[in-house]
Order: C-alpha cells, then structure tokens, then sequence
C-alpha cells in the first residue's frame, strides 16, 4: 500500500468525491442520492398507502386531515457503483515513468477517492482478456486489499478491447473509468461503445509515455511491438517522425471523439506529469472529483 | 581540357566504395515500441537489410555518387586552355608613372592595367614564372621569379601610380638583367606608351620578345605646362601656360591665388590643340602663387600648379682682385649675389662670405710669418700667385683648349672651341681635384666638392680671350650656381627630381615640409639632396639658424607636354629581340577552373542534406 500511493496523498484525497452528473441506484445505502425512494431525512413525495408497506411511514397528520393513509416518502441515499478498468498489457508496460506503473498508481487513487466516500468499487485490469480484481470493494478497510490486488497483476500480453464488451455489458448503471494508452491491435471503440450501452457515467484516460509522444532516438533501427514482439526495419528521419507523431494524435482524437460520442469524458495524461497533478488537477477539470 | 593533378584520380576510388557501403547490411539497434502499427511503413532501404543484395535506386546514393565525383574532379585541377600565350618566365613590365593616373578607362589606367597583369597571373601554370617590374621614375621589381599567384597578386594589388616619368630604357635594362641565356622568357609591357626615349645603351637588343599593352583611350586633357615668376623693376608677375591637348574645344574656370586667398577667376575657351599664355599679377608680399583648372579632364595631376613668389635671399660674395671687370661683371648677372669688391691690401679674413673669390691673390698666413691658408669655404682661386698652397708650377704655353668630359654639367652650354690662352701654370702635378677644362699641355680648371666646393684657374684671365666669349659669363653662372645654388631654385622641379638644398651659413638644422605636411629631416651643415619630392605642391625649407627658423621653398609640379598630351601611344618602338640568347617557346595559358567545380561540389552536398532530411 505504501508502495502504490504515499499517506500523505491518500490523506489529501479524502478531501476529493467522485463528482456524477445524474442520480445512481446501488444495492446498499451510501452517500448518494438514488432514484429509489428510501430512508433519508431528505422528503421526497407522498403517496397512498398499499397494504404491506411500511405504517411507520404513514403520515398521521395527513390521515388527519384527509382520511387517508398517506405514507412520507423520502429520498434514499445508495452506494455508487465504481468500476475502474485498468490496461495491464504489453503496451502499457513501456516507458519512463512506466505507463503501467503509472496506471496501476491512477488507478488506486481514484478508487481510494470513492472507497472513502462509502461508494463500491469493482477493479478489473485486462491485457489480452479482463481480469477480475475480486469482489467489490466497500469502505476504507478494503483500501489495502484493493491495492495489494492492483499490484500483483503482472502487465505484458497483447490487448484485446473486444473482450471488454460483455463485462462492461452486464455492469449496473453507475460510474466506470477506463484507463489505457488505447494502443494495441484491436480497436478501443467498442468498448467505448459498451460504457455508452451500459448506461455508464464515467471517464476515458489515455496514458501516454512522454518517450511515444515524442520519440528521443535517431536513425535506423529495428523496432519491435511491445505486444506482438512482430518486428520491422525502420529509420528515423524527420519526415518519418512526424509520420509517426501524426499517427499518435490521430489516434488519440479518435479516442476522445468516440468518448465524447458516448458522453463519457476523456483526458490524454503523460505520465512524467506528477499523480498529484494528474489527479488534483486533469481530472478536477475534467469533472470526474470534485 | 588538362589536368593539374592527374594523380588525385586515385580518390575516384571513394565512388565504388560508396556503393559497396549500400550494399552492406547495416546494423540497426532493436527498440521496443508500444505500437508498431503506428510507426509509417517506409523504411528506406538506402542500404541492404541484407548482405549483397540488389542495389535500389536512391536519391541519396545518385547525389553522394555526384558529389564524390565532382570533388574528384575538383582535386585534379582540371585546366582550360586560355588565349595568352605564356612563356616559362613572363616578365611583365607594369608603367606605374604618372599618365597611367588618367581616368578615360575607369576607374584608372593602371587598374585596367593591373586588371590586365592579373588575368595573366591567373593564367599561369605550375611551372612558371612571373617577374614584376614596376616602370617609373626609378624602375623597381616588385616580384623576382615567383610562381606562387598569391604572392604576385599581393604584389601587384600594392603598386600604386607616382607622380614621375617612365623610364622604360632602365626598366628593360633591369629585366634584360634577370633573364639568362637560354631562358624561355616573354616580355610584356602594359603602358600608354607615354614613356620616355628608349636610350642607345638599351636598344642594342633584349633577350626575350616584348608585347606592347597599350592601355588607356583617349587624350582628352587641358593642362598648365608652365608657371614662373618674373620680378622687374616696377613688378613682378605670373606667366602661365594653358594648353588643350584634347580634340575637343573646351570652356573652364581658372583660379589664381596666392599663398591660398583667392585673387583671380577667369573663363577660358581654347579650341582643340589651342594654347594660351596667361600674365597675371602676383600681389607684393605673396610667398607662394598657384593656379588651378577646374576642367573636368580626365587628368588632375596638371590642374595644379604651384611657384614660389618671393624673390629670393642673397649671398654675400668675397671679391679679391687687383682689378678684373670681367669678372666683376659676370658675377653681377646672377641677381642673388650681393659682391664685395676690395683689392688684395684690404683683405681681411674675419668677414663671413658665402663664397670668397681671389683673383691673382693667395690669403695671407694666420700669423705674420706663417705661410698662407685656404679659407674654410667655398671659394674660386684665379691663377693663385706663387707661395699659395694652390700654386701650381712654372708657366707654361698653351695650345687648344677643351673640355675634359663634354657632357659636364658645369660646362652646359659653354663653348670652349674659340678660347684661347697665352699660359698658364703647370697643372699637372696638381691634386686639388678633378679638370674640367683641360689643354695638350695641362690642366687649366680643377674642382671639387670636398670639403667645400671649390675651383682653381691656372691662368690669368687676362691671358686669355676667354673673358670676351660667350663663353666666360656662362661659365661663371654656371660654377657660381653650383657653388651656391639659389637658396630658392627660380625653377619648379619635377616629379622624384633630386633638389640640391645649401644650409645657410650657421644652419643647424634643416627641415623639408613635404605638401602632404610630413616632414623629413636633412643633415645641417652639409650640402644635401633631397630625393622625395614625388608630390606635386610646395615644399617648405626650414632652417634653423641661430635659434631662429629661416624659411625657404620650392615648387614640384609635372611640368610635362608629353605626359599631359595624355594620348596613348598605338605602338612603342621597342629594341629588337635576340632570338640567338633566350628561345621562345610559347605555351596557352591555363586557366583553372577547379574552384568553380568545388563549388558545384559543395552545392551537391547542401542537396544531398537536404534530401536526407526530406527523407528521398
């Protein structure tokens, strides 16, 4: 836990919430406003009372003056479902800072943000296929378990964001983050598209070496894929660097159109920005904590 | 086309390797990348991925091949054949006098000149020679035998035009003398031909043929030849004379001034050839008169001329003579002597004299008793009576009198044929000095310079029909005027012209001011020359005398119709070529064109780094 994430940033990330745009429904009570209707000192209507409800609800005043059962209705305050998915694959594990390290550190910060507040956390970290994190996480004793979870996941493999589809599929409405570098074979935007058909309110963050965002070699070489290890002749010249550099921001405005399509936020962070910033900062502006 | 450095084809060598480095593999350092499909399929296959492979066309390789191959021909120094003919060892005289100073090519004649001079040092191959002589007033070499075309071009950048006449005769005297037998040797003279007369000792023959440049096109030129300074009895006045050399008639202001104010402006208008003589008025006091065209010719150097106005200072001379009115008269003609005549019981040896002359007189000894002593200075001893140290022995007849060198400037212009003398003494033994005038039986007139100038006539002039030639009162002026030159010459000198300055009697120090303002230090006390009067201006003496400064000056102006004619001459006669002496084995000139093929190279490398980072 000391190793993921420093105690003096863990106290200052009590400080932070998981900032949601609408209402969530979760299974056990919490800090959020829900759509169900249950015990809270917040009044949210009346309504007549059906046999089997609860008659310490009945409004007696109401009774009084009307001659009808009436039970006070209040607004329940539930859970919210967190789910992080976090990119563990070859890809993501390059770079200076490690993108993967990086990842795993982003990761347990925001899941801290929201076990703090009582909300549930599901992990789920993928490379060629996902990978459950165990069972949900609630409250702050399984802050530990969490992290000891993020960190024995080794990163390598290829990625395969299709295989992202079904558990994201089945997920209840509530809030997911998805971080990865979005690189790989396989096309991120179906997973982006399931966030969207799950109902899914939430954030996709690209995590990029500052080394692939500007590459700090010359001339020719022999260029091997992190995933694939497939490998190819190449030079390095201007021209063909500002290919590649094109290339990657090509990619990256993809990602973050197929996002906005969705309504899900998204943010490309380097990872030679500092966790602090990264997380006090880019995704305060983002609206994903407050 | 030839080539200097054939050898250096040795480095075409570099184009073969070239291509064998395409075709080795390369080693390329393996690196991880997270995304390989975003990296550009375009690997240049410039070099082999694999040993020996088929070569591809690449920009790249087609410019480097280029590249090499042109700096390959660059270090061979390839040569054009150029359309000078060049001997081994060009000697090239180069008229640097003061004609070549005309503007009508621009900027200068002697830049075209030089301009000329220096596409023939281009021109020169690695086994020759060039020998630069610069033709003025005193020729010069100013490079001996070079073959290294930047060193002769520093030379030649050097030279600039004097003020002075060409003598050509010294100048191929001079290159005659570098050139030895059986040397291919070329000679080549780029002047105006405004030169002086090729000397007899010169035109004998040279030992390499010479080819005339001539330089410079026009003639167009008015200039003043002439300004003296007359003093009469009521006045003194300027003559100047005014001439247009040129085929064109002319219309121009004249400025007269003396000692720098401005006395006089005239318009003149002289038709083509025309000449003017000019009187104009010299203002008393004035020390210094000067005239001054503005013709817009092409020729400055005599728009200017300048003349010392003051009349100049007078001697003291020491006449001893029991009687001699010939002599007395003689010596009256010359304006700046002021003559003591006394008879020789009257001598006394305290007064000073800037020249003593004892007519059948010896100075008395010291003492009473002791025997006589010469004055210590300048002096002329007339048949010097018997006991003088100068006496000579018993007298002797004499028959045809003449002169010892004819050609002496002291007898310029004296006509001994009709002189006749009764006797003199016997000069024979004498050891006074040089004879100037001699006859069958003995000398008859010694003279020296050291210590002081000094003449001794062994007769009396009373003996002799000399005193009723002509003669007689040139021949005083002419050894008065050596003894003592006029303190300020009546003449202008010209250009590099030695002036003979005399201090004053107790000078002890002596100062030329040259026109420029510089000043050159003379040693006092001595007759001295000054040689450095290669600026046209005036030129002030200053002599210390006494603790005081005594001022003299004299003029240096051109002066010269053949310079200001100005036309250049189509052909110069120059002395015959001895074939028998030197060959003449004439080769093209060279022209290298290496540096232009090193620069093509060095565009072939700026391409192929520009295609490297274009990624061709």
């Amino acid at each position: 836990m000391a190793a993921l994430l420093d105690p003096p940033l863990l106290r200052r990330l009590e400080g932070l919430a998981l900032q949601v745009r609408r209402s969530v429904s979760g299974q056990m009570g919490g800090e959020r406003r829900s759509n169900a209707r249950g015990r809270s000192v917040e009044f949210a209507d009346f309504r007549s009372y059906s046999p089997g409800d609860d008659f310490r609800l009945i409004d007696w005043n109401a009774y009084a003056r009307l001659d009808r059962f009436m039970l006070r209705l209040f607004v329940a305050e539930q859970e919210l479902p967190l789910s992080i998915f976090v990119d563990l694959s070859g890809s993501m594990d390059w770079g200076r800072p490690n993108k993967a390290a990086t990842a795993r550190r982003l990761a347990g910060a925001i899941a801290y943000v929201a076990l703090a507040a009582l909300d549930r956390v599901r992990l789920t970290v993928f490379a060629a296929g996902p990978t459950s994190g165990g069972a949900p996480y609630r409250g702050r004793r399984a802050v530990a378990e969490l992290f000891s979870r993020l960190q024995s996941f080794p990163a390598g493999g290829p990625t395969d964001y299709a295989r992202l589809v079904w558990p994201i599929a089945r997920q209840r409405p509530g809030m997911t983050v998805l971080i990865s570098d979005g690189l790989g074979d396989s096309p991120i935007e179906p997973a982006i598209a399931a966030l969207g058909s799950a109902r899914q309110e939430g954030a996709v963050l690209q995590l990029l070496a500052p080394q692939e965002l500007a590459p700090d070699w010359n001339g020719d070489a022999r260029l091997r894929d992190a995933e694939t290890e497939v490998e190819r002749e190449f030079t390095l010249t201007p021209a063909t660097r500002a290919a590649y550099v094109g290339a990657l921001a090509r990619r990256t405005q993809e990602i973050e159109r197929a996002a906005h399509r969705r309504g899900l936020r998204f943010a490309c962070l380097s990872t030679d920005q500092p966790i602090e910033d990264m997380v006090f900062q880019a995704l305060r502006r983002l609206g994903l904590l407050r | 086309m030839t080539f200097l450095a054939p050898a250096a084809a040795f480095f075409a060598l570099t184009l073969p390797a070239i291509v064998a480095l395409y075709f080795l593999r390369i080693r390329r350092p393996t690196r991880v990348v997270p995304a390989l499909n975003l990296w550009p399929d375009q690997v240049r296959d410039r070099q082999a991925n694999v040993p020996w492979q088929r070569l591809r066309f690449s920009w790249l390789l087609l410019l480097q091949l280029l590249a090499a191959a042109v700096l390959v021909a660059a270090a061979m120094q390839p040569v054009l054949s150029a359309g000078t003919s060049l001997a081994r060892h060009s000697v090239v005289l180069l008229d640097v006098s003061a004609s070549m100073q005309a503007r009508d090519v621009q900027p200068t004649r002697l830049d075209e000149a030089k301009k000329e001079v220096g596409a023939i040092i281009d021109q020169l191959g690695p086994q020759d020679r060039m020998t630069l002589v610069a033709v003025g007033p005193v020729p010069r070499i100013v490079a001996s035998v070079v073959g290294d075309r930047d060193a002769l071009h520093r030379a030649l950048d050097e030279l600039g035009a004097s003020n002075g006449s060409a003598d050509l005769s010294s100048a191929l005297t001079l290159a005659a003398g570098l050139v030895r037998p059986g040397d291919d040797a070329r000679g080549y003279l780029f002047s105006d031909g405004i030169v002086g007369p090729i000397r007899t000792d010169t035109s004998s023959s040279l030992p390499f043929p010479v080819e005339y440049h001539p330089i410079g096109v026009s003639g167009e030129n008015i200039g003043l030849t002439s300004l003296v300074v007359r003093t009469s009895a009521q006045s003194r006045a300027a003559y100047l004379h005014v001439q247009n050399f040129g085929q064109q008639a002319r219309t121009f202001s004249l400025e007269w001034r003396a000692d720098g104010k401005l006395v006089d402006v005239r318009q003149l208008t002289l038709a083509s050839g025309v000449a003017q003589d000019l009187a104009l008025p010299v203002p008393s006091g004035a020390t210094v008169v000067s005239a001054h065209i503005d013709a817009g010719d092409v020729f400055s150097l005599d728009d200017t001329v300048t003349a010392v106005a003051r009349a100049p200072s007078t001697f003291r001379v020491l006449l001893v003579t029991p009687g001699n009115v010939f002599l007395q008269q003689a010596l009256a003609l010359r304006a700046d002597l002021q003559l003591d005549v006394v008879a020789p019981a009257d001598y006394k040896s305290s007064a000073p004299y800037a020249m003593s002359i004892f007519d059948r007189f010896s100075p008395p000894g010291l003492a009473p008793g002791l025997p006589p002593t010469l004055p210590n200075g300048p002096f002329i001893s007339i048949d010097p009576p018997p006991g003088s140290p100068l006496a000579g022995g018993a007298a002797i007849g004499v028959g045809r009198v003449r002169a010892t060198d004819a050609g002496d400037p002291l007898l310029t212009n004296v006509d001994l044929n009709d002189v006749h003398i009764a006797r003199s003494q016997d000069l024979r033994n004498d050891t006074f000095g040089r004879v100037l005038i001699t006859s069958l039986q003995t000398p008859l007139v010694l003279v020296r310079d050291e210590p002081f100038r000094q003449v001794v006539f062994g007769f009396d002039l009373h003996e002799s029909d000399l005193p009723l030639r002509i003669a007689f009162p040139i021949l005083v002026q002419n050894l008065s005027e050596w003894i003592l030159p006029p303190s300020v010459p009546s003449h202008s000198f010209h250009p590099d012209e030695p002036v003979t300055i005399v201090p004053e009697t107790g000078a002890t120090s002596v100062t030329v001011v040259r026109p420029d303002g510089s000043r050159r230090a003379l040693a006092g006390g001595a007759v001295a020359t000054f040689g450095e009067t290669d600026l046209t201006g005036l030129y002030t003496v200053e002599q210390t005398v006494a603790g005081g400064t005594n001022r003299s000056w004299f003029t240096v102006n051109l002066f010269s119709d053949q310079v200001s004619q100005l036309k250049p001459a189509d052909r110069i006669t120059l002395p015959p070529y001895n074939n028998a002496v030197a060959v003449n084995a004439v080769h093209r000139g060279q022209l290298e064109i290496w540096p232009w093929i090193a620069l093509g190279a060095l565009g072939l490398v700026v391409l192929e780094w520009l295609a490297f980072h274009r990624g061709l």
